[in-house]
């Protein structure tokens, strides 16, 4: 039978689908390819991405509802094959194609591969060409491909908010330039923010030349350069610090979050991993010693924490340096200024003598860093040290940098305000919503009567300029334009386009070269300049940079420093820090860990991550300590007490602490504030806090970042000054009675409950026994669960032992691969880069703050996050809790109990042990979700992909439809889910296919078919800063996974359930110092101590175990007879 | 006591048990036979905006399958040619034909023909080409012998494509597979046609190569 169908030819609409997806190869390759660029994206293409959304959802709304009732559904929907009118060289249309390219990132660039799909690119990671980071990448990395297609951009260049266009953009250029350049340039001036690139150097050079009375200023609200400064002071020659964590052996923190927010901090967390995996005998693991104000994620990795307020922090290095110098007889003449400023601090000494004595042991291999917030006293302090503990050459090289040629915004405030300023250009920043509250930035930009601002995204500035009649010009995503960058440590990397503007936008370095009058404007002609005169390579080399993203480094010349004692009295001088109570707080101003300084505010995937230490999402609550929450009566002060009798309930002060109700924090909402300005927002009581730091994280609160940004958390700028930028004291708290908000925290309990899923032991008893792991939790209790196969390598398990008498058809696990992953504990820091990478590669969607509350958030990995305290007691709340941090996404258990109540077989197995997920199968019972023990099954309730956030509940009678812009991030290879669907972790099973499916390409017509280990890495994996994940097939012995499984610290949690898991864990080693007060006679880590108060002081053990516990338990359960495997 | 029920209500039951066994044995057939792939989508041969034929292409001119769909043994998607691999002949053959018009003006203006797809495997399908081509299986288990296609005809779907479709190739690959010098060879049989030994042959192949199709959900979906 045949039928002939006649349709109509495809509307102009449906053709210009692929007309976005042109690379820059192309550009580069294609002649005349520049001149049919401009045809392109004709002016007006933009409208159909989505700036006159409503109008379209209206038609497309109305368009849907003709189709219901006519016939239309039944017909077959025609789709149309649109391949290119020319061929487009190393484009095939299915395959990804990869460019190095690098985010331009606060405190250094970050090198990255974007992964392309004819021309649009989806996913980012760290470019392994660079040695230092290896390929990892961070949260805000994984994320900025989301930036790139934000349908909140700015695209249309503006004048008082009207649309102008490109050459009238042009013309104003044109026009600055003619008129300041007769005069010098007096009456103008730039306000930028800092950057890192070459070009951008030279351009502002250049524009110096032609305007020298010009003001060039530059503003960045977290400002990194403090040890800079530091240096520059002590020295008289500016040098940035690199530390190299993974010589060092001691480190000693003053408030410095290495692993995540200072810059270098992906290399820094992979050269510390390094040092924190070599726990067997002979080797030298490394113990870190923190001294914070905030929860930081360093300080919750650290062995010995201690909370010293941030401006009490100068006394504690001096403290510290006090005791250093004198083991090592350096710089005697300080003893006395050291130890004024050490007097008043109160902090026990046996702590700092212990750390002191574990420093001054491992001379040479000993580190301090300061972080980049610390004043100048702290950072002078910790270089001190460092100097007398050896550590320069050796664990911190010192790199020559240049000072900025800036003028700071205090300056350009000045000039302002004595009406020198006719016309201020605005690069980049967003000073209306950032600069410094004394400043009062927003009326003196009104004062300059021509402003121009040229930025991303149209934000509190642009909306301040578009009042007073001034110019916004828009600017490109990295993403989209040519540029460079320097690294945290120096080395130039090439910031290269993947895609064209997407709204003809104008780059920072093409703008600064119209108004320059260069005789290049063109981005990539920019940068060839700046390669060229920088290195005089040729244009082989050039090529070569650009294609491997990174010039071969030659090293920066590393000073040695000597520094003097009387600068450092100097220093010492005025330094003095004053006594905390209730009514002097101290103010800590921290940048978000997931939107950093406000930058990133409009990221619906970074606002939706949870923060990794208060696990709250879609907020910024003020942190205050459960000592100040006492004080300010928000909760008992009989629950600080750790005597405090237990209540029978299961745990009513770790729950209760934040006032959790149906799964919601009630935060109430306090008054906070400091010189006269206040501020209001939500509390939420954070263990670990110095008693008097109230935290107020940076980067919400925005009102024009766009429709996920605004009027998410309060906005903690408008009570910063300049002088107390990184921590103020005098600040008060009032909390306003009655007004309760509710949070969207992801974690609302956080103990342990001496739960065996954590398994924590100290240095010295894995010494003793390797295998404690195995020793702890349920499995040495329960049934044999591989009998007599126990001591069988993984592969065996895997494939041979039989899987029990279950019902249930369990499948042959006969394919060439068996898949397994390992996660090390030891290693994982909690810095949240997998949950986003996850995000990015599997096209999973964005819930939105009322469904986070709902609990109903979306993430295939769940970073969690406990506390443990060791009281035995329910109802009191720990101050100095452990942290211990887990991902968790799917186990990919061999015998999943959700597949055995799945009715329709969505979820089965495969032969290579993937639990797999039909999602075209499933129709939502959500059993398996309910059956499954580590809860990471997640539901789309509403069609999260199709549907705005904010009309959810109109169910059909919302818009429907995706922003065009957004369809463009998604990955090709992910089936995009919809309502009703259950989602999970499926160890990326796009990537093995592919992989899969390359070897078998490769082996033609021979057996060659297995993947080569590392060949693939699950996104996760791949994103990992301290390659705490391992992917691999656990069929071969040398894989990596099958490496790393063999450790034997490995251990499966909720292993007793017989369900086999494929992701096991490396079981946690602390490495406490035995000096310290209260280590003197090891107590093991806190949540082992929860753990036997629990399990062993109540079962009767006794003590009598001892360490041996697991070992002979181990040994009597391996039996598959014992039969008394379950009654202890 | 009256009768309520008159007595042919005795033999009601029956007859509707049987009613509805007949009902659902028409229905369940009705929804087999029209509703299967089988036959809402074998014979779709839409209008295209150029009557490419393949029978004169392949057939007559004996082009190689790789000419026109290069990155078929690359890449999951067999790629339908630019304009400008059409042009590389009809630049100077046909040059004129008003046929070719769209060709031409897709040459010329960079925009594409709007070929209709007619070989369309739904969204959550991820069918690769290249290790189909790269095993043994040839363009014809799916697309049929085009160069036997009457003269003037478009492409036509020829096979349903449906799951079922797909998983009889993958639970029996020694049936289908053919030697890897033939994949592009339109006119080549089945290795299991050729007598025997060759069947045979294919059976050993299948176990040399591991040729082993995914049988399971993430072969195909993700």
């Amino acid at each position: 039978m045949k039928h002939k169908f006649e349709h109509p030819a495809p509307s102009a609409r449906e053709l210009n689908g692929p007309r976005y997806w042109r690379s820059l190869d192309e550009l580069a390759a294609t002649p005349g390819f520049q001149e049919h660029l401009e045809r392109e994206f004709p002016q007006g293409a933009a409208d159909l991405n989505g700036i006159d959304r409503r109008n379209f959802f209206r038609l497309m709304a109305a368009s849907f509802a003709l189709g219901g009732l006519g016939m239309a559904g039944c017909r077959r929907p025609e789709v149309n094959i649109l391949p290119y009118g020319k061929s487009v060289e190393g484009v095939t249309p299915g395959l990804a194609q990869y460019y190095a390219t690098a985010m331009p990132a606060r405190g250094g660039a970050i090198p990255l591969l974007a992964e392309c799909h004819q021309g649009r690119p989806t996913k980012l990671e760290g470019n392994p060409s660079y040695l230092p980071y290896g390929g990892a990448s961070n949260l805000q990395t994984q994320a900025a491909v989301l930036g790139l297609y934000d349908p909140d951009r700015a695209m249309i260049s503006t004048q008082a908010g009207n649309e102008v266009t490109g050459p009238q953009v042009n013309d104003l250029l044109a026009k600055i330039r003619d008129t300041y350049t007769p005069i010098g340039g007096a009456g103008l001036a730039f306000l930028a923010e800092p950057s890192t690139s070459p070009t951008r150097a030279a351009l502002v050079a250049n524009l110096k030349a032609k305007f020298p009375k010009a003001i060039w200023a530059e503003y960045e609200p977290v400002d990194g350069s403090a040890p800079e400064r530091a240096l520059e002071t002590l020295l008289g020659k500016r040098a940035r610090p690199l530390y190299r964590f993974a010589q060092a052996k001691r480190v000693l923190s003053l408030g410095c979050d290495f692993l995540q927010s200072e810059s270098g901090a992906i290399g820094y967390a992979r050269d510390w991993a390094k040092g924190r995996r070599q726990v067997g005998k002979g080797e030298a693991m490394s113990r870190l010693y923190v001294a914070e104000s905030h929860f930081s994620i360093t300080g919750s990795n650290a062995d010995h924490r201690i909370r010293v307020a941030g401006s009490q922090l100068p006394g504690f290095a001096a403290a510290i340096a006090r005791r250093v110098f004198a083991a090592t007889g350096r710089f005697p003449e300080l003893t006395g200024a050291l130890d004024r400023l050490a007097a008043d601090l109160k902090i026990d000494a046996g702590w700092l003598d212990a750390c002191v004595a574990d420093l001054c042991g491992h001379r040479g291999a000993a580190l301090v860093c300061a972080g980049f917030q610390q004043g100048l006293a702290v950072q002078a302090l910790a270089l001190a040290i460092n100097e007398a503990l050896e550590s320069f050459g050796r664990t911190v090289d010192l790199l020559p940098s240049e000072s900025p040629a800036a003028d700071s915004i205090h300056t350009l405030a000045v000039a302002i305000q004595t009406g020198q300023i006719r016309s201020l250009v605005i690069i980049g920043g967003n000073p209306v919503y950032d600069a410094p509250a004394e400043i009062d930035w927003p009326v003196l930009q009104k004062q300059v009567s021509e402003v121009i601002r040229h930025g991303l995204y149209s934000d509190e500035t642009s909306a301040q300029v578009a009042e007073q009649g001034g110019w916004q010009v828009h600017g490109t995503h990295f993403l989209e334009s040519w540029g460079d960058a320097r690294t945290a440590d120096g080395s130039i990397v090439p910031v290269q386009p993947m895609i064209l503007p997407l709204f003809n936008g104008v780059s920072e370095t093409e703008f600064l070269a119209r108004i320059a009058g260069d005789s290049v404007t063109e981005g990539y002609s920019l940068v060839h300049r700046t390669f060229t005169e920088l290195n005089g390579g040729s244009e082989k080399d050039f090529r070569g940079w650009l294609h491997d993203g990174v010039a071969v480094f030659t090293g920066a010349t590393v000073i040695k420093p000597r520094i003097a004692a009387a600068a450092l009295a100097e220093v010492l001088r005025g330094t003095s820090f004053p006594v905390l109570s209730t009514g002097n707080l101290e103010a800590v101003f921290v940048p978000d860990l997931k939107v950093d300084d406000g930058r990133y505010a409009n990221n619906g995937w970074l606002q939706e991550c949870p923060d990794p230490i208060t696990k709250i999402a879609w907020d910024n609550p003020v942190q205050i300590s459960p000592r100040l929450a006492a004080d300010l009566k928000l909760i008992d002060p009989r629950r600080l007490d750790k005597d405090q009798p237990a209540t029978g309930a299961l745990d009513p002060a770790r729950h209760d602490i934040n006032q959790f109700t149906i799964g919601k924090e009630q935060a109430h909402v306090v008054r906070i504030t400091l010189d006269g300005r206040s501020v209001e927002a939500p509390v939420h009581i954070q263990p670990g806090l110095a008693d008097y730091t109230i935290v107020l994280p940076l980067g919400y609160g925005r009102t024009a970042a766009g429709r996920v940004g605004n009027s998410v958390g309060f906005n903690a700028y408008s009570i910063r000054t300049s002088a107390g930028a990184a921590f103020a004291t005098g600040a008060t708290i009032e909390v306003i009675p009655g007004r309760t908000q509710q949070l969207p925290n992801m974690q609302e309990h956080w103990a342990i409950e001496g739960r065996d899923i954590i398994r924590e032991a100290n240095l010295a008893e894995h010494h003793e026994n390797p295998t404690w792991a195995a020793g702890i939790g349920m499995e040495a209790h329960s049934p044999a669960i591989y009998g007599t196969d126990k001591d069988k390598p993984a592969a065996f398990k895997a494939a041979k032992t039989p899987r029990g008498n279950s019902l249930y058809e369990t499948p042959d696990l006969d394919g060439t691969h068996q898949w397994g992953m390992s996660i090390d504990l030891n290693t994982c820091i909690g810095c949240n880069a997998c949950v986003i990478a996850c995000q990015a590669e599997n096209n999973i969607p964005i819930v939105g703050r009322d469904q986070v509350l709902r609990g109903r958030e979306m993430h295939w990995i769940r970073l969690d996050r406990y506390y443990s305290s060791g009281f035995e007691s329910n109802a009191a709340i720990p101050e100095d809790p452990q942290v211990s941090l887990q991902p968790m996404a799917c186990q990919q258990c061999e015998l999943a109990p959700c597949e055995s109540v799945c009715p329709v077989n969505a979820t089965v197995h495969d032969e290579e042990g993937l639990n797999v997920m039909a999602y075209n199968r499933c129709i939502g019972t959500r059993y398996c979700a309910n059956n499954c023990p580590y809860k990471v099954r997640r539901f789309n309730f509403f069609d999260y992909q199709q549907r705005q956030l904010d009309s959810l509940y109109l169910g059909p009678l919302g818009p429907q439809g995706k922003p065009e812009l957004l369809k463009m991030a998604m990955n090709p290879d992910v089936t995009v889910r919809m309502r009703g669907v259950m989602e999970k972790c499926t160890y990326c099973v796009q990537r093995i296919q592919r992989a899969k499916i390359e070897q078998k390409v490769k082996a033609g017509a021979s057996g060659a078919i297995e993947v080569p280990d590392r060949t693939i890495r699950v996104a996760c994996e791949q994103a990992c800063p301290t390659e705490a994940i391992v992917f691999g097939n656990i069929l071969k012995e040398d894989s990596a996974v099958s490496i790393a499984k063999s450790d034997p610290r490995t251990y499966a949690v909720l292993g007793y359930l017989n369900i086999r898991p494929r992701t096991t864990y490396i079981a946690k080693v602390r490495n406490p110092n035995t000096n310290m007060p209260g280590q003197k006679d090891m107590p093991p880590p806190l949540s082992r101590l929860e753990y036997n108060q629990k399990n062993h002081a109540a079962a009767g053990h006794g003590e009598g175990h001892g360490p041996m516990h697991g070992e002979t338990h181990g040994a009597e359960h391996a039996a598959p007879a014992h039969k008394n495997g379950g009654q202890h | 006591m009256s009768k309520v029920f008159p007595p042919w209500s005795n033999r009601l039951p029956l007859q509707l048990a049987l009613f509805l066994v007949v009902l659902g044995g028409l229905a369940t057939a009705g929804v087999t036979y029209y509703f299967t792939p089988k036959y809402t989508r074998v014979g779709y041969a839409p209008v295209q905006p150029v009557p490419f034929s393949h029978a004169l292409h392949t057939g007559q001119l004996g082009l190689d399958c790789r000419y026109c769909h290069t990155a078929v043994d690359k890449s999951p998607h067999s790629t339908v040619p630019a304009a400008q691999t059409c042009m590389n002949c009809h630049s100077i053959i046909k040059k004129d034909s008003p046929l070719l018009a769209p060709v031409r003006a897709s040459f010329e203006s960079g925009d594409p023909v709007p070929w209709v797809k007619i070989h369309q495997a739904p969204d959550f399908v991820y069918f690769n080409h290249a290790v189909h081509v790269n095993r043994g299986v040839s363009c014809v288990e799916c697309h049929n012998n085009i160069t036997q296609t009457a003269e003037g005809e478009t492409m036509a779907q020829r096979q349903p494509l449906s799951m079922s479709f797909c998983l009889d190739c993958h639970r029996d690959p020694a049936s289908r597979i053919r030697d890897p010098k033939d994949v592009f060879n339109l006119n080549s049989s089945r290795l299991v046609d050729q007598g025997k030994e060759k069947a045979d042959a294919a059976v050993k192949l299948v176990q040399h190569w591991k040729v082993k199709p995914p049988q399971s959900c993430s072969g195909c979906h993700r």
